[in-house]
């Protein structure tokens, strides 16, 4: 096991809310206050612990990941590992240098040309003028800002500006960088490119903190998750483990229990009791196998007879779009169902989704009359297992198979047609130069 | 323990340095940007503030007769122009420092001295090239008037008047940025202090010495035997008054050491009450 570079020990910080005094007259009046023994008298203070005992280590080499809900005491963690702020309890160490992105060109100023910002920053950030000489290329390759170098940066979009920021801190070479939510800017391509200068940075045996709120991207770059919330460690382990942890601390819903909290809708005229999935072998639960059989039940509960009922089970990412919406209306299923509960399956021959997070919720109208019966929140999660095969939307069945000649005889015509993107990259049976 | 992690941290002067000099670098860079004249500002300023003190004082008012000595009165504006410039300039910089860095003070970490420093830096930068200018100004009126200058010994001394005043200037810049930080009427009550404090400099008019009360309230101002010292060395080729020059140090050390203190025992709490 290596060594720790950083030691968080049982850290709390306590804000105030409210401002203590914010000027000389509130200050004289307090003063006085105090003078005369009315010291007890405080007004408007309210202790906020933005961090309470939280505890971890990481060790050389190491990418930690933080995530958690807005407010959950994220920034303030970087912000006192940074040596911004400074602990109310608790012991923190840091060994080795380190270079804080809390925010992407922080030391900008915007009449300066880029040039000019990337020496400025490039201080600021803790390298040497001489090391940003021999870096300059490197930096403003790397932004593909080389056409704008000698213009201010305030005539700069802001995707520019984040990009020439990023590019300045990758540059550092920290044993210890610590990214706070700067990477959600730029293209995907940049985004892309950002990752992989993460990961060089870390064979080069660099230590990464890495505050995201891109549960993707925290599970491509991070060998370990802190989840937070609410100012506690509410995990900490596999950021595969971790994004579920997240989900239950953002929406406030239960991995484990998928009924609680049934909800009523229309004086509780139709309640969903139950939803579950069922795997080929009988076995229910919220967890699916990418690809294989699966049959999701709902049970419902109707307070009053429909004529025509119609379901709806709606499967949406984690954060993001729906992915699938099943319909009985679609499928000319109309349900004739009385009062009292009522089972409706859904068969699905194979699950084609990714692995991953995702929510479900269920709707029901009564066709007749046009109205809605019930509509759940987006409250029940849903995790499917892909074994590692798919990254993306889906998990595809499909084969491989190469048809081309094998290795050494250079085929020139199979180079025709291929985009200029995959030109240089190593692929078997393309010649490469 | 926190103050260690922040001592390693510390311990990299030369980054320091070269932070400082970035800062500093950044502020005359950000002044002369977009501006026809650049920084032939930094002659023009205490150029023309000479020629309207001078135009004041010779045309309207007749200075002549506060004057102790032969010395040309826009001569003697410009010498007490100069060093009253660098000072007030730096402390102006010094007030809003922290406050006008704001991004960096909540985002970045490193020894929050530099933005203090490096506004005293930036105004150093002008406070030079006044000085060259001072050169041009003592060869003209050598030439063109009674008075004649001549080189003394007492040039050497000047190094030792300049390091005074810096050490003035960054004991109060320190304490004014701090205190700004807290409370924003500092830079209100900075703005009043500082047009009353130069008519109590001897920047422009000498300081009576008649020895009434408010005579010798003034010369409790550290800053008048630093400004009559640059005069001294100078033009009238003579060291500085002892006593008064002697007190003027030791403040200026006592604040600098005072002021920095505070700063750093103030500074862990910036970030959160800016």
């Amino acid at each position: 096991m290596s060594e720790s570079v950083i030691e968080f020990e049982n850290v709390s910080k306590r804000f105030r809310i409210g401002a203590t005094h914010d000027s000389l007259r509130d200050l004289a009046s307090a003063s006085l206050r105090a003078f005369f023994g009315r010291r007890k008298q405080k007004k408007g203070h309210e202790d906020f612990w933005a961090l309470q005992d939280v505890d971890f280590h990481v060790r050389r080499g190491e990418v930690l990941g933080i995530i958690g809900p807005n407010g959950a005491g994220k920034s303030t963690v970087l912000k006192l590992l940074a040596g911004i702020l400074r602990p109310d309890r608790g012991r923190i160490r840091v060994n080795g240098r380190l270079a804080a992105l809390i925010e992407v060109g922080a030391g900008f100023h915007g009449d300066l040309t880029g040039r000019e910002n990337i020496f400025l920053n490039g201080t600021i950030l803790g390298m040497t003028r001489r090391e940003i000489a021999s870096k300059l290329d490197a930096i403003v390759a790397f932004a593909g800002l080389e056409r704008f170098l000698d213009m201010p940066v305030k005539r700069y979009s802001s995707g520019m500006y984040a990009r020439l920021g990023f590019s300045i801190a990758a540059h550092v070479e920290p044993d210890i960088l610590l990214v706070d939510e700067v990477l959600s800017v730029g293209d995907a391509v940049f985004r892309l490119r950002c990752v992989e200068r993460m990961r060089e940075l870390v064979r080069e045996g660099a230590t990464l903190v890495f505050v995201t709120h891109d549960l993707d991207q925290m599970q491509k770059v991070c060998t370990r998750t802190v989840v937070l919330d609410r100012g506690k460690i509410a995990f900490e382990g596999r950021p595969t483990e971790a994004v579920g942890r997240y989900l239950a601390a953002v929406t406030g819903a239960s991995t484990h229990r998928p009924t609680d909290g049934l909800l009523a809708c229309d004086q509780h005229m139709v309640q969903l009791t139950n939803l579950s999935c069922r795997n080929a072998a009988g076995k229910v639960g919220m967890t699916i196998e990418a690809n294989n059989p699966t049959k999701i039940e709902a049970t419902l509960l109707l307070g009053v007879p429909v004529q025509r009922l119609v379901v709806e089970v709606n499967i949406r990412r984690a954060l993001g779009e729906l992915v699938v919406s099943l319909n009985s209306g679609r499928s000319q299923r109309f349900y004739s169902a009385g009062v009292g509960a009522h089972r409706i399956e859904i068969n699905l021959p194979s699950f084609p989704l990714a692995g991953g997070q995702y929510f479900c919720n269920v709707r029901a109208w009564d066709a007749d009359h046009g109205t809605t019966l019930l509509d759940t929140p987006f409250r029940y999660p849903l995790v499917v297992h892909d074994a590692g095969r798919a990254t993306g939307l889906f998990c595809l069945e499909h084969e491989w198979s190469f048809c081309g000649e094998p290795h050494q005889k250079p085929a020139h015509e199979t180079l025709k047609g291929v985009s200029p993107f995959f030109a240089g990259e190593t692929h078997e049976g393309l010649p490469v130069r | 323990m926190t103050s260690l992690a922040t001592t390693i941290r510390f311990a990299d002067f030369s980054r320091f340095q070269q932070l400082l000099w970035s800062l500093t670098w950044r502020d005359v860079r950000i002044r002369y940007k977009q501006s026809v004249l650049g920084i032939a500002w930094a002659v023009l300023l205490p150029v023309s503030m000479m020629l309207v003190f001078t135009f004041v004082f010779t045309r309207a008012l007749d200075a002549k007769l506060l004057l102790p000595t032969s010395m040309p009165y826009a001569l003697y504006a410009y010498l007490g122009l100069v060093p009253w410039t660098f000072f007030s300039a730096s402390l102006s910089g010094c007030v809003n420092s922290l406050v006008a860095n704001r991004n960096l003070v909540t985002k970045v970490y490193f020894p929050r001295e530099v933005f203090p420093l490096s506004s005293i830096g930036a105004a150093f930068v002008d406070f030079v090239i006044a000085l060259v200018v001072l050169c041009g100004l003592i060869a003209y009126f050598d030439a063109r008037s009674a008075w004649t200058f001549v080189a003394h010994r007492s040039l050497f001394f000047l190094p030792v008047v300049v390091c005074v005043q810096v050490m003035l200037t960054v004991g109060i810049g320190m304490m004014l940025a701090m205190a700004n930080l807290f409370y924003r009427d500092v830079r209100q009550l900075y703005g009043v202090a500082i047009q009353l404090l130069m008519f109590v400099s001897a920047v422009v008019v000498p300081i009576p010495s008649d020895g009434s009360l408010l005579a010798q309230a003034i010369s409790l101002n550290p800053l008048v035997p630093v400004i009559n010292a640059y005069r001294d060395c100078v033009v009238k080729g003579c060291l500085p008054d002892p006593a008064p020059f002697i007190y003027s140090s030791l403040v200026a050390v006592v604040l600098m050491v005072g002021g920095w203190i505070c700063f750093r025992r103030a500074s862990y709490r910036f970030a959160e009450c800016i």
